[in-house]
């Protein structure tokens, strides 16, 4: 399957590692631009793994690792020794004939090296950059450390999930990685368009941690409209009832939200009886406890896909809670064909998640990785001519 | 008029009102774009959506939708006529609308604004057996896997606050339209083009690298408790002395620093806790010492020192402390948006900002219908 072409002529140096920045360029280059990945010769992406043994080079195990794979499809890599006068040199003549740099780095790191914005704009002064470290690129934590979680904290994010006997609770290992990722995207697409325009290119920066606000805006706005932060309440919520995780067969679970009066009323067709007696959103909200007992009595004589398709067939929102190996053979993934497996030398076929948007019925994407990295790799090892 | 943005001359009609949608336009919105709500004489869905303003009545007292609808006109349209008047030059049309006001197709809309894209965005997308599935931000974080991961051992998963998975696909939403935007401006796509974003494959982004982990053999993460993530110890959250720390200690010199930080010099002999998973089956007990030493000392100065070590530990803000955090002060984080009824309230600003062309900061948020007469009007409709 090829890619589409929608930006053709794009070219785009991503000087980024790990999850968000290389998913913000995936995007661009899943709908066709010209990514060019480069690594430093001293420290490759470390999303190809850390544990560098013997063993682990021989085998060739910086190219297989299934995460490193899924954010740098379609891309071109090369490695640079950028602490070197000529891997900088080569960095600025790439960058003189491309219209975006992204990096997200800590923000210390290329100002150390003399390459920042100003020298990018000396050799094309067009040029976009966009720089993405966990707090931004000014104010007193701009050289804070941060990983996903670290900002998903940062951001606050913990105190509006989780029961209010438990400590803030987080809802990710990394949270902030692919929302700032796909911020990324979005910034340089704005910029990009600014540059077709008008001919001026620019200094783009986000903050991976505010990039979470949005995700937690209701919290926000509450607080700002009303000077109280809203309640922790579990699976339970102040505006809906059935709400929650519910057991089914096979020790799976189910998740119910009903929305609304419709959907309710979708639901006590379903259940009959036992739900009979709880009636309008405030009694259901009253009286949670015994509605949740009486739907986890329904559930657990079903699995959780019977029960979805039950509850769905009536119009509730109802969706099986899934383990992450059971997401290649969703039904609606399967039929929407969203994994796409492509082969890629040394691991053979993986499955890749489209970009998930399609245009005429098709989704953008994909072909897999497209360069073998072994050389660059081996020459990493052997020392680095540059 | 020019917006002086980045996205000026782009013109956006938002059809839909759901949260998706509106996040989707308040990106094109907010960087100076014409967007234009489309509502059906009771409003758009998002002005039913909690938190709401004391003492003020819905359609006006969401703080949700005036999030969402800074900088946007509202119109109150129900004939067919008015809504192609509207379209006319669109580039951006979001379709699925409620009440009176039906989607157009992209037939009819392809005479008035011959290189309109248009957006539709649904739950599930526009085929496949949940096409018709009723959806909710749970339900996709039940599917893609998200909240398997969440809660206690064996206990229910845990489903968290908020618009996850619209927010998420919402910002998917403006990349696919931005992406389509910009090829007619290069010159390489004018023919139709009909996206269709489905919010629960847009959070497949939060659970894709796992999903394709555990196709490789890998083993599956599941929840082992709150604030537990396998393989990474310690990862979670410490009450201080005056609010929370936020801690993730993944590499050997991370965990030494951290240790060192809290006077656990001790527990950096222990060869077993230089690996991650070890410290993790020994979670309890490493949990119970670092919050006996935590708890005396402030979360500020302790995140503070620990960033000067260089190992990444935060403040865990509350919503009240999030607007005087020095780092969101500084950068401006949070901005009055204004409207008739609520008054000003603050809001999070865009969060990439472009530098010659900033984002707008804040903004007005329009009362149901305000803009109905000057729009249609302008767009040449009788009223």
């Amino acid at each position: 399957m090829s890619r589409p072409d929608f930006l053709r002529g794009l070219r785009i140096v991503d000087l980024s590692m790990g999850w968000a920045g290389p998913l913000a360029t995936r995007h661009l280059a899943d709908m066709g631009a010209e990514v060019i990945k480069v690594e430093s010769c001293l420290r490759f992406d470390w999303f190809r793994g850390w544990e560098a043994s013997q063993r682990w080079i021989d085998a060739n195990e910086a190219e297989k690792h299934p995460p490193f794979n899924s954010m740098n499809r379609n891309k071109l890599d090369l490695t640079l020794d950028l602490s070197r006068g000529r891997g900088r040199d080569l960095l600025l003549r790439l960058i003189a004939i491309s219209d975006v740099v992204i990096e997200n780095f800590a923000a210390s790191v290329l100002p150390k090296l003399g390459l920042e914005y100003e020298v990018f704009k000396r050799v094309k002064p067009e040029i976009v950059m966009v720089s993405m470290p966990g707090f931004g690129t000014t104010g007193p934590w701009r050289d804070y450390r941060a990983y996903g979680s670290t900002t998903e904290q940062a951001a606050g994010l913990p105190h509006l999930s989780g029961h209010p006997d438990s400590p803030p609770t987080m809802v990710h290992i990394a949270l902030g990685d692919a929302v700032a990722g796909l911020n990324g995207a979005a910034a340089m697409l704005v910029a990009l368009r600014h540059l077709r325009r008008t001919g001026q290119g620019q200094f783009v920066d986000l903050s991976h941690s505010e990039c979470l606000f949005p995700l937690g805006v209701h919290g926000i706005a509450e607080q700002a409209l009303t000077g109280c932060a809203p309640p922790r309440l579990g699976n339970r919520s102040r505006y809906s009832a059935p709400h929650g995780s519910y057991p089914c067969l096979n020790e799976a679970w189910i998740v119910v939200q009903v929305q609304n009066e419709r959907q309710w009323a979708g639901m006590r067709q379903v259940i009959g009886e036992s739900v009979a007696r709880f009636g309008n959103l405030a009694d259901r909200i009253d009286r949670a406890d015994d509605l949740d007992d009486a739907i986890a009595t329904w559930t657990s004589e079903r699995s959780a896909d019977e029960a979805m398709a039950a509850l769905q067939e009536a119009g509730v929102a109802a969706g099986a809670v899934r383990q992450s190996n059971e997401l290649i053979d969703d039904p609606q993934l399967k039929a929407r064909a969203f994994w796409k497996f492509m082969e890629r030398e040394f691991v053979g076929e993986l499955p890749h998640a489209a970009a998930p948007y399609r245009t005429g019925g098709n989704h953008s994407a994909s072909n897999g990785p497209r360069r073998r990295w072994a050389s660059t790799i081996a020459r990493f090892w052997s020392g680095c001519s540059g | 008029m020019t917006s002086g943005g980045a996205l000026d001359g782009i013109r956006v009609l938002d059809l839909s009102g759901h949260i998706a949608a509106g996040y989707c336009g308040k990106l094109f919105a907010d960087h100076g774009a014409e967007v234009v709500l489309v509502e059906p004489p009771e409003g758009f869905p998002t002005r039913r959506l909690p938190p709401f303003a004391p003492g003020v009545e819905v359609p006006e007292a969401s703080g949700m939708h005036a999030y969402l609808s800074a900088n946007k006109l509202s119109v109150v349209c129900a004939r067919q006529r008015d809504l192609r008047a509207l379209a006319r030059g669109a580039s951006l049309v979001i379709d699925h609308g409620v009440g009176d006001c039906r989607p157009m197709q992209i037939e009819t809309l392809a005479d008035v604004s011959p290189h309109a894209v248009l957006l539709s965005i649904t739950w599930f997308g526009q085929g496949g057996p949940y096409k018709n599935f009723a959806g909710s931000d749970g339900v996709c974080q039940a599917l893609t896997s998200q909240i398997d991961w969440l809660g206690e051992s064996g206990g229910p998963p845990l489903i968290p606050g908020g618009y996850h998975a619209q927010m998420t696909a919402g910002l998917t939403a403006f990349i696919a339209a931005m992406g389509q935007v910009l090829a007619r401006e290069l010159g390489n796509n004018w023919g139709p083009s009909h996206l269709d974003v489905s919010i629960f494959e847009a959070s497949i982004c939060f659970t894709e690298i796992e999903a394709t982990r555990a196709y490789s053999g890998q083993p599956i993460r599941t929840r082992i408790g709150v604030n537990r993530f396998r393989a990474i110890y310690p990862l979670g959250i410490y009450p201080c002395r005056d609010g929370w720390l936020g801690v993730t200690a993944l590499t050997p010199s991370q965990w030494e620093t951290f240790c060192r930080l809290l006077g656990l010099e001790r527990l950096t002999r222990v060869e077993r806790y230089w690996e991650s998973l070890s410290r993790l089956e020994d979670a309890d007990i490493l949990d119970a010492l670092i919050a006996s030493r935590v708890r005396e000392h402030s979360a500020v100065e302790l995140a503070r020192r620990g960033q000067s070590m260089r190992i990444p530990l935060s403040i865990v803000p509350t919503m009240e402390q999030l607007f005087d955090v020095d780092q969101y002060v500084d950068r401006g984080a949070f901005a009055a948006v204004t409207h008739p009824d609520l008054g000003a309230v603050q809001l999070p600003v865009t969060p990439f900002r472009l530098y010659e062309v900033p984002a707008k900061r804040g903004g007005r948020v329009s009362r149901l219908g305000a803009d109905t007469d000057a729009a249609l009007a302008g767009a040449g409709a009788s009223t």
